[in-house]
């Protein structure tokens, strides 16, 4: 019961609203088209979502911090194009990973050090660099898609990374998604670490007042949202065979729309794991069901513009009606 | 003028809110002039001066008094004779075209009452206006409240915490207990000892001294704070010589402005400073962070909204109190500890689990107090230990805290109020315009009047003096 503790009043009435949209999204896609219910669509919207989501649950930490991070489809991107970079230059492939996932660190690091030690917004700060960080990607690049030929070494490896396929035809993004959910979970909710995060986002003088380390922390989840986006970033890359200079800059409205509808908080102190995975989760749903309808990508643009505006406002309002009586982490 | 009294969480504000149409009642009616009252009357007719002022503050005094003014065309409104009149009536002119951010808090309170008198209200609600006032400051501010009501057909209503106002002010004064109208005290009977009486029915807590102060003096040779050429680095204050030992508990008084609070949060490594700072013969940041805990005057830079009353009262806990040697939460061992800090500190809630931004005032203010204390500091640093806390509560506090200095800790106090100042301290110490006087021994006033004449004469004695 106490690690479920944060599992408890509006929160779990927010997850079962928004299960329960799930459940009827999904009746009236099935009624409509019966495809949408089989094992085979339902495994390939999970692999779908599950890149961008690891970058949401990077974002879920910097949410609940009280800070944002608007770099990290940027991060996404570059990670990507230096690892792909080094490697056909001539980097063993180990080597090259490790340095891609280094570049989303050290740029979520420079982002904590600008937020923290110059004390710019971390909107400005990470705004700037995902201006930077894009131009820097095309700079590498000469602004060239890039194609590793199959014949460089450990190619077989690279290509597993991300669309191996596991047991029960189960793809290996979907075991990525669950080890990183676990990991950030247990992060979030089952240390300490995450205790004294939500408490800094929560009330930011308090925590200064309680002597918290509130840069040391801000650093670290900065440096792990980096991570997940170069992550991410990687197994795209190895999935879809190239990359590009600007890979990763639609991400931005899903990785916050799967963040917000999960019931983050954008003022901070607020933000589930469960919570990032169901939002991301119903956001895919919506994108599916609607492309098997034969719905046009513009009518998708908009109904999941809309859809995300309601949940959030539905969810408001229902707070407002339901009055706030439990706390909602811890 | 009708006084509110009554204890933390006896339904005083809700009462207020209602009575401003913020609230809607569950049952019954409110007549004026023996007719019904409804929220579309109140609205317009009664005003409300908030505890903490809910004004604009990046306008001027005069634009946040104009803001509430019907149409005036698209224009940008000025003021004009009315409230020209206003500010003047209520001494702000000087102030009138500065942001009143950069303002203190008196003209915050004044400059709601001047919206409240523009708005012709018929109902004054005066929602503990001087918590956070000094002495000097709330009486000025009476002075305003006061001229009000010689006006005919306005119903004046105060709530507060101190009794010396509600005596000194009230014509009636109403004790609120548990949602409902406990007493009414009028005439002869309006008295500090019998609304004291009143106020306590029903609860353990006394407010006499003698119960606790035995508290004793200084205790052993160790120093627990020690502050040596301790100057502000904006100048708030200079050259400030601390010694702290272990039993004792200090208190700094001064009015705002006086640099007794920036001396307080400096000594917390919470405003710059330089000089000696010294905590239980350890200078390093770090381990002073680990040895001393600080509690903020206002409750909402101190807790963590978000969080549980479990979750606060441990917030400042890390390895091992709430969390495994490799830093995993051990949420069972977090509850059981808030539980038990939670009846010690005497906070009254439904269960730990509940959001602790549900907790009255004074709830909130003990478990400041309990999760600064949670820690096991050697030193607390306190800001104002009891603003807006009923009387059981401020025993209670004061009790916590010498408590906590009996066992070999020590205090240091920032207090407004020379009650407060004789019911808890042993010694205090005057900050006047950045000096700190000499430290005077709260046992040798036989009285508060004795003490509150002998800190006068502290301030007046000003700079000079000290620095001889």
């Amino acid at each position: 019961m106490s690690r479920l503790s944060f599992l408890r009043g509006i929160f779990l009435r927010r997850l079962s609203g928004l299960i329960a949209a799930i459940v009827v999204t999904m009746i009236v896609f099935t009624s409509i088209n019966a495809f949408f219910l089989t094992p085979i669509n339902l495994i390939g919207l999970v692999r779908s979502m599950s890149t961008f989501t690891i970058v949401a649950f990077g974002e879920t930490l910097v949410l609940v911090s009280g800070e944002l991070d608007l770099s990290v489809g940027a991060t996404y991107g570059i990670a990507a194009m230096s690892f792909g970079l080094l490697w056909m230059h001539g980097t063993p492939l180990a080597v090259a990973l490790v340095a891609g996932l280094l570049v989303g660190v050290l740029i979520g690091v420079i982002n904590a050090w600008i937020t923290t030690v110059i004390r710019v917004p971390s909107f400005i700060t990470t705004l700037g660099m995902l201006s930077l960080v894009q131009g820097v990607s095309f700079l590498i690049s000469n602004s060239q898609s890039i194609n590793p030929p199959s014949k460089l070494p450990g190619y077989a490896v690279f290509e597993a990374l991300g669309s191996l396929e596991l047991p029960f035809g189960i793809p290996i993004q979907i075991a990525w998604l669950a080890a990183v959910a676990a990991l950030i979970a247990f992060l979030l909710h089952g240390t300490l670490f995450g205790f004294r995060l939500a408490a800094i986002g929560g009330n930011l003088q308090a925590a200064r007042v309680a002597a918290l380390p509130i840069r040391r922390y801000k650093v670290w989840v900065f440096a792990i949202a980096g991570a997940c986006a170069a992550l991410a970033g990687i197994l795209d890359f190895s999935f879809i065979g190239s990359t590009t200079p600007n890979a990763g800059a639609n991400l931005t409205f899903p990785v916050f729309a799967a963040v917000i509808i999960g019931g983050a908080s954008l003022s901070g102190g607020r933000g589930t794991v469960l919570g990032t995975l169901i939002g991301a989760f119903f956001l895919s749903l919506l994108s599916n069901g609607l492309s098997l309808l034969g719905v046009g990508t513009f009518a998708q643009l908009i109904f999941v513009g809309l859809v995300t505006i309601g949940a959030v406002a539905l969810d408001r309002w229902t707070t407002t009606w339901g009055g706030q009586t439990q706390s909602l982490q811890i | 003028m009708l006084g509110i009294a009554g204890p933390n969480g006896a339904g005083k504000s809700t009462l207020v809110r209602i009575l401003g149409g913020e609230e809607t009642p569950d049952a019954g009616e409110i007549l004026l002039d023996g007719a019904t009252w409804s929220v579309a009357d109140r609205r317009g007719s009664v005003a409300t001066v908030h505890q903490e002022p809910q004004l604009f503050p990046n306008l001027t005094v005069t634009e946040n008094l104009l803001l509430k003014r019907g149409s005036g065309g698209p224009l940008r409104p000025r003021a004009t004779g009315r409230e020209l009149q206003v500010l003047s009536e209520l001494n702000l002119q000087r102030v009138a075209d500065r942001p009143l951010e950069s303002c203190s808090l008196v003209v915050w309170q004044l400059t709601e009452i001047g919206r409240a008198l523009l708005r012709d209200a018929r109902l004054f609600l005066f929602d503990e206006p001087n918590s956070a006032l000094t002495d000097e400051e709330s009486e000025q501010l009476f002075g305003h409240i006061l001229r009000m009501r010689e006006e005919t057909n306005r119903i004046v209503i105060l709530v507060s915490h101190r009794l010396r106002e509600l005596v000194h002010y009230c014509d009636r004064v109403a004790v609120v207990r548990e949602g409902a109208c406990g007493a009414i005290l009028a005439g002869a009977a309006l008295s500090e000892e019998g609304l004291a009486r009143e106020l306590v029915v029903g609860q353990e807590a006394g407010l006499s001294k003698s119960a606790a102060v035995g508290a004793g003096g200084p205790a052993g040779d160790e120093v627990l704070l020690r502050l040596a050429g301790w100057t502000h680095r904006r100048r708030r204050f200079r050259d400030v010589e601390v010694v702290l030992r272990p039993g004792e508990i200090l208190t700094v008084m001064g009015v705002e402005g006086s640099g007794a609070r920036e001396l307080l949060q400096s000594v917390a490594g919470l405003e710059p400073a330089h000089g000696v700072r010294e905590v239980a013969g350890r200078r390093n940041a770090d381990a002073i962070d680990a040895l001393l805990a600080y509690v903020p005057a206002d409750r909402r830079t101190g807790l963590f909204p978000n969080f549980s009353i479990a979750a606060n009262l441990t917030a400042r806990l890390g390895i091992p109190a709430v969390a495994s040697r490799w830093g995993r939460l051990l949420t069972a061992r977090l509850y059981a500890l808030g539980r038990q800090l939670m009846a010690q500190f005497q906070i009254k809630g439904r269960s730990a689990r509940q959001a602790v931004d549900t907790l009255s005032g004074g709830n909130q203010q003990k478990v400041a107090v309990g999760s600064a204390s949670a820690k096991q500091p050697r030193l607390v640093v306190i800001e104002e230990p009891t603003r807006g806390v009923d009387l059981g509560t401020k025993a209670e506090i004061y009790h916590q805290l010498r408590q906590y200095a009996r066992d070999g800790n020590a205090v240091l106090a920032y207090c407004t109020e020379v009650p407060e100042v004789f019911d808890l301290a042993q010694r205090v110490r005057v900050m006047s315009r950045g000096h700190l006087s000499e430290s005077f021994e709260v046992a040798d006033a036989g009285s508060v009047q004795d003490l509150a004449a002998q800190l006068a004469k502290m301030t007046e004695s000003g700079p000079r003096a000290f620095r001889a």
